[in-house]
């Protein structure tokens, strides 16, 4: 089950056509320490592409220049065909780059729905009267995006509990659900399966499959049967620097690759 | 009264599980409220004296909300509110004794000028956070301080006075409102009244506003309402103008009815002794920090002359500390939510603390 299948051909020679995201010489720096060193690469627009490497390969800090949490030192990232590697998250965010967290990271005293709903919100309001003269449930949209949300992520049974008191694998969809609710074009997920038993990580990964059906999907993944099974695409960090891009059987069976997991210690 | 009815408006709204103040809360200020209306002749049919200090309390309650919208909802701790709060009041000193006292221009113009001041703090103030966003916000609220106390306007402008530097200005008239005069202390209680419990109304609208839930989120989780799409510095500075706004209305009522405005009102105590009151009261819930400053300014004019009222203070700072650590509110919703607890509650706090105090 590869999901529907992105040619090498495309991959190759004329993926700059079909690419939501690329980078181009991406470095980033932090103090000494070479995070990005120079990576170009490109995220075709669809499907799932699958950011693999060893620990310290710089796959978070891509994640974080990505999101705006981090200005590159060099380098140039488009989405979209624009520029985009001096803009705020927030604004990010409202372009359409979205990202989910590793570490469940959202509202705790708040509700399922209420988390969701904010989320939601952010796309409908601005700085105008009624955004601050209103009750903010007397708007039915934000709400209505938040239960479809939280229905294609199976939590609309427990809406309206507080997040805190949910179990670990609802928080995990709750924080993907949070995501989703931006309406991204490109989901960022940051190890969406860590931590988690064999049958929450099924539930996941189809998922991950089901939000690819109309999202692009780029994921950092440690689990390589996982990462063999849904990606449409590898692209495969080292040391900050990228070691290949291509099809999963590519780079399966490309030398460089397994010789940096080997002198990496491999994966968690 | 339009801010009673603007109190009982919002109900079943709670449909996503989350707002300030549920149903019975609302009738409850409602009460309070009215209560309040009814003793302010009654006190002042015993002493006149008492509507005195019922306009100082009110005055310091709205005060004390409008911190609480910051540091309690928005989760910033000014350390500066004496700024905004003197800004409103000499606003308040100079218009009425130099242009009009009408209330209806110059009362606008004191949450004019606390929006004003409390934008341009906040805008030079949110790129830090916590304590030091604290520290800024204290060190430009001395800075007005010293501006006001050496009369710096005047120098600049080549006048005489405006400020009137470390006397400050004395003698100011009370307002006037469409031919009435407030000049009466009951007349000036039921308009600090009035303005009090539509303020309140306001600011429990805003915070459930699509704005206020966005500022709640900042307090609850800062790095992902920025993931989720919200400007959070643009945010932060607008919740913290609103709040001076607030101030400087607190300002604006407390002057006239002083007839002083001196340097005082800026000073960093107003501010320090405001955040003792939010925390006193209970942060966070709008209506407890009110409760806080009404209790502080009470004791502090009936037992003031009694010992040393730090001392007091500070021991019933100590006490809330330890026993009701979410303030007088907190105390009360646990009192309400499990009575027979109430006990065990306190004797748990004691033995935490003990324990806290030997490790």
């Amino acid at each position: 089950m590869s999901g529907n299948t992105i040619g090498g051909a495309e991959t190759d020679a004329d993926a700059s056509s079909g690419a939501i995201l690329r980078t181009e010489g991406l470095t980033k720096r932090f103090g000494p320490l070479t995070a990005l060193d120079d990576v170009s690469l490109e995220i075709p627009d669809g499907g799932i592409t699958a950011i693999i490497g060893p620990n310290g390969a710089g796959k978070t800090t891509l994640f974080n220049t990505f999101t705006g949490k981090h200005a590159p030192t060099e380098g140039r990232i488009e989405f979209d065909g624009e520029q985009i590697s001096d803009v705020e998250p927030h604004e990010v965010v409202r372009r359409g780059i979205v990202r989910s967290f590793q570490i469940t990271n959202f509202f705790s005293a708040l509700t399922a729905l209420e988390n969701v709903r904010l989320a939601a919100q952010a796309r409908y309001t601005g700085f105008g009267p009624s955004d601050f003269l209103t009750h903010h449930a007397s708007h039915d949209e934000p709400i209505a995006d938040a239960e479809r949300v939280l229905e294609r992520v199976g939590l609309d049974d427990v809406a309206t509990e507080t997040a805190s008191s949910l179990a670990y694998g609802q928080r995990r969809h709750l924080e993907v659900a949070i995501a989703l609710a931006s309406e991204p074009r490109l989901l960022l997920m940051d190890e969406p399966t860590a931590g988690m038993s064999p049958e929450e990580t099924n539930e996941t990964v189809e998922l991950i499959e089901d939000i690819a059906s109309d999202t692009t999907v780029v994921i950092i993944e440690h689990d390589m049967d996982i990462v063999m099974d849904i990606s449409d695409q590898i692209a495969v960090l080292n040391e900050g620097k990228l070691l290949t891009q291509g099809v999963p059987s590519e780079v399966q069976s490309d030398e460089r690759v397994q010789e940096a997991y080997l002198r990496g210690g491999g994966h968690e | 009264m339009m801010p009673v009815f603007e109190l009982l408006r919002d109900d079943d709204k709670a449909r996503t599980g989350n707002q300030i103040l549920s149903r019975p809360g609302r009738i409850l200020l409602v009460v309070g409220i009215l209560g309040l209306a009814a003793a302010g002749p009654i006190a002042g049919s015993i002493q006149p004296f008492w509507v005195n200090l019922l306009v100082r309390m009110l005055a310091f309650a709205l005060l004390a909300l409008s911190l609480d919208f910051v540091f309690g909802y928005a989760g910033l701790l000014s350390f500066g509110h004496a700024a905004m709060y003197g800004a409103g009041g000499y606003t308040a000193a100079l218009l009425v004794g130099q242009v009009t006292p009408n209330a209806l221009v110059v009362l606008p113009a004191s949450v004019l000028v606390g929006v004003v001041v409390a934008a341009l703090i906040g805008w030079l103030s949110v790129r830090a956070r916590g304590i030091y966003f604290a520290m800024l916000t204290l060190a430009f609220a001395q800075l007005l301080y010293v501006v006001v106390f050496t009369d710096l306007p005047a120098t600049v402008a080549g006048v005489e006075t405006v400020t009137g530097g470390d006397n400050g200005l004395y003698g100011i008239g009370s307002y006037e409102l469409a031919g009435i005069g407030f000049g009466d202390p009951l007349a000036y209680y039921f308009l600090t009244l009035a303005l009090v419990a539509l303020s309140l109304a306001g600011l429990i609208r805003l915070a459930n506003s699509p704005f206020g839930r966005v500022v709640q989120g900042i307090r609850e989780n800062e790095e992902r309402i920025e993931f989720i799409g919200y400007d959070v510095q643009r945010y932060k500075v607008i919740a913290f103008a609103i709040s001076g706004g607030f101030a400087g209305l607190a300002g604006g009522l407390y002057v006239p009815f002083q007839s002083v405005a001196n340097p005082g009102l800026l000073h960093w105590t107003v501010s320090g002794e405001l955040v003792v009151m939010v925390l006193l009261g209970g942060m966070g819930t709008l209506w407890g920090p009110m409760v806080g400053a009404g209790l502080v300014v009470f004791l502090e004019d009936r037992l003031g002359g009694v010992a040393s009222w730090e001392v007091i203070l500070g021991t019933l700072f100590v006490l809330v500390v330890i026993f009701a650590p979410r303030g007088i509110a907190g105390a009360l919703i646990s009192l309400r939510d499990d009575p027979s607890g109430a006990v065990d509650n306190v004797k748990q706090a004691l033995k935490n603390y003990v324990r806290e105090v030997r490790d």
